[in-house]
């Protein structure tokens, strides 16, 4: 009896201090969050004299039109910026999947801007950004071109942190797209060949479908990253000019510490959560149905031979 | 072999007693029982804290008090200050707080009020002279709790004192004013079309070399011109007058000087102006005395010995900024009473001055007038002058202030950057304050 109820405890056993750690690591913190964005609570007060709300700070942030426009920048820039790096990244996977001289330094050169902290990444295209030293424009001066009022304008300033945000980015894409690519099974691209399928076609029909899984998890990642970037834009505009690069990252920042409001910013963050999840549930639901779809294929073709 | 062990220790003892008592008769008694104390202090990272930390270790001699400073950028400093002040124990024995913090500070009780400490006849010092302290930054960064709850009056006291304290003031280049036979600016309107003028005599010159980026850096600008121009953010019952007659010519007056700036202007933060001034790129430049020495710095700047100053320009009215930074001590401060002597002790007549001639913004009007200051920094005394007319209401020290101030700032860079209708962003502007400050009770009485 005892040793039927130990061998039915062992395996929780085994699991607790990951259980352990988990609650206190990750649980802990966001019941934090939550428990805050019903909070009225300035940083000069402990948590516990701060006056509870109920959900006034989740509808004050729907009626707050700063927080909207900040909400549709976010979205913005992340489908943009994902949908370049995408295309760039895995374009350029494709490009350098073969066995060429000096390959490997090529790889390694391609994936230094990732490996640069955000802040100097900031500074550095805050230089070349400058309007007047700046080498962008220092370039189309010389080549007697007007000048862009890269941080001044609106419209150009978020096409200013798009830039920098695919020169750092696209890293990421192209070498797990590489990786990828290097791990598909050659017979099937042997057939397609065999099959006569162009260069285009075997990318088209054979590879990208292939890699379709890797591609997706990546694209998941990024777009979770993209959501939360801060350092770059912090440095490059802070925001600027008017709310036109103020995503949402750096909304919840200036909040808790520019407007000194902590339940705002932790209901914001919660919106922001939310956001992500229904993103990250819909690309897995994505997968399944992929998957599904395929299956069903699979079984329909092998009925039919 | 016990008996002479004993007695060594006790030799080893009184040697040590005596050692320390030797060291502390050096020190005047106010500071002997505080001598080998280690006050742990929190700085800013600025021109005037600088000055302050060549004079530290003169403090030291003279009273055997150790200082240690932990020195911080001054939005993170405030950061730091507000988890800091929450603790039980603090690690911060003296602290100094940009301006806009006193109602944050004050309204959470986390400052001491200094009225024990003066009090205290084992503490102050009767030579202090407070009355010789430039009283419109006393009023404006050390008193709370009297008019508007953020002004002195009958019932407000002292929370802190003006060290690092600023006012704004008029630089212009002597040279191209020559060149071009121009008369430095007495009045705003003088002062605006000056601005515009300059790019067309001097091509590639800027007019008003100003802060305009988005939040805190345009919404600063603004008051700088709102402030003389008759304007204010509130009437006396909280309700916003943003939006008014003159706060609308204010906004335009920063318009255009901006406009009438060179190339990335509507991105720059103080700094940013000021560097351009001092690479030759602009005629004038308004804002904190601060910065007035970096720009005789031959490292740096490429003007040296062509900048004039003046009072900032009149409108209706002058009102030039009060600003800048205090020092304060945390409620959670481990060593008050040590704190309280270095305090005096900085902004006393003799440290004033000290560091003032090592390039720090002075707290006394005395200081000002010493003739040995204003021989080393000629500007000296237009600076003494413009402190006349520092206004101590020029923007309100409440705890809605970081939002509003975020707000105002964000619609401004619009209206530079964007050519959002200025009447129009400025009405946003106060409606949406109007909300704020009702959430916040302000209308309550009404």
């Amino acid at each position: 009896m005892k040793t039927a109820l130990a061998n039915r405890m062992t395996p929780y056993l085994f699991l607790a201090p990951a259980g352990i750690v988990l609650v206190a690591a990750l649980l802990y913190p966001i019941g934090y969050m939550i428990y805050a964005s019903f909070l009225d609570w300035n940083p000069s007060q402990r948590i516990g004299e701060a006056d509870w709300i109920g959900l006034r700070n989740y509808t004050n942030l729907l009626g707050d039109a700063a927080f909207r426009e900040s909400f549709w920048v976010t979205i913005k820039f992340a489908a943009i910026v994902v949908t370049l790096e995408m295309v760039l990244g895995v374009g350029l996977a494709l490009l350098l999947d073969r066995n060429l001289r000096g390959m490997s330094i090529l790889r390694t050169l391609f994936i230094l801007p990732m490996m640069i902290a955000p802040i100097v990444v900031g500074l550095m295209w805050r230089y070349m950004y400058h309007p007047t030293v700046g080498i962008f424009n220092r370039t189309l001066e010389n080549i007697g071109l007007p000048t862009v009022p890269w941080l001044s304008d609106g419209g150009w300033a978020f096409t200013s942190i798009i830039i920098a945000d695919v020169w750092q980015w696209t890293p990421f894409i192209f070498i797990l797209s590489l990786a990828a690519l290097q791990s598909l099974p050659q017979s099937a691209i042997e057939a397609s060949r065999i099959d006569g399928a162009s260069a285009w076609q075997t990318i088209l029909y054979v590879k990208l479908p292939l890699m379709m899984p890797v591609l997706i998890v990546t694209a998941l990642l990024r777009l979770i990253d993209a959501f939360k970037v801060l350092e770059v834009i912090l440095v490059l505009t802070n925001g600027g000019p008017g709310l036109s690069t103020e995503i949402l990252s750096l909304r919840i920042a200036r909040t808790a510490s520019e407007f000194r409001e902590l339940g705002v910013a932790a209901a914001m963050s919660n919106f922001l959560l939310i956001l992500l999840l229904v993103l990250t549930v819909a690309m897995y639901l994505y997968g399944k149905a992929a998957e599904l779809r395929a299956a069903r294929l699979r079984a329909a073709a092998e009925e039919a031979a | 072999m016990t008996l002479t062990f004993k007695t060594c220790v006790a030799a080893l003892a009184a040697s040590v007693s005596l050692g320390s008592i030797a060291a502390a008769q050096d020190v005047p008694a106010p500071y002997q029982p505080y001598a080998g104390t280690t006050l742990v202090v929190n700085f800013p990272a600025h021109p005037h804290y600088n000055a302050a930390m060549k004079v530290l270790p003169e403090f030291t001699e003279q009273t055997g008090i150790e200082v240690e400073v932990d020195q911080l950028q001054y939005l993170k400093m405030r950061e730091r200050q507000t988890l800091e002040l929450t603790k039980d124990e603090g690690d911060y024995d003296l602290i100094s707080y940009v301006v806009f913090s006193k109602a944050d500070y004050v309204y959470a009780d986390q400052l001491e009020n200094l009225a024990r400490y003066f009090m205290n006849p084992k503490l102050a010092d009767p030579n202090y002279d407070a009355a010789d302290l430039i009283d419109g930054y006393v009023q404006n960064i050390g008193v709370a709790g009297g008019q508007k709850g953020y002004l002195p009056g009958p019932t407000g006291s002292l929370y802190g004192i003006p060290f690092g304290s600023e006012t704004s003031v008029l630089g212009y280049r002597t040279d191209i004013f020559e060149k071009h036979g121009l008369e430095v600016p007495e009045t705003y309107d003088a002062l605006l079309e000056l601005a515009c003028q300059i790019p067309e005599l001097e091509p590639g010159m800027g007019g008003l070399a100003s802060r305009a980026a988005s939040g805190h850096q345009a919404s600063h600008a603004f008051l700088l011109h709102l402030n003389p121009l008759g304007g204010g953010i509130f009437d006396d019952a909280w309700e916003p007058i943003v939006n008014n007659e003159a706060g609308v010519e204010a906004a335009n007056a920063l318009k255009s000087i901006v406009d009438c700036g060179i190339e990335g202007s509507q991105t720059f933060g103080p700094s940013e102006a000021a560097a351009a001034f001092a690479q030759g790129d602009y005629a004038m430049f308004l804002d904190s005395i601060a910065f007035a020495a970096t720009f005789e710095d031959e490292t740096n700047s490429q003007v040296v010995g062509n900048v004039g100053w003046a009072l900032h320009p009149e409108g209706v009215k002058r009102a030039s900024q009060t600003g800048g930074f205090g020092i304060a001590i945390p409620k959670n401060a481990q060593n008050k009473e040590a704190a309280f002597l270095l305090m005096q002790w900085l902004t006393s007549k003799e440290a004033d001055l000290m560091i003032a001639m090592e390039g720090g913004n002075p707290s006394r009007f005395s200081t000002y007038e010493n003739a040995e200051l204003n021989a080393k920094y000629p500007y000296a005394a237009t600076f003494g002058e413009a402190l006349q007319y520092a206004d101590p209401d020029w923007r309100p020290i409440i705890p809605t202030w970081g939002k509003i101030n975020a707000d105002l700032g964000t619609t401004l860079s619009q209206i530079i950057t964007e050519d959002l209708d200025v009447q129009e962003g400025l009405d946003g502007v106060a409606e949406r304050s109007r909300a704020i400050m009702d959430e916040a009770g302000y209308y309550t009485w009404n």
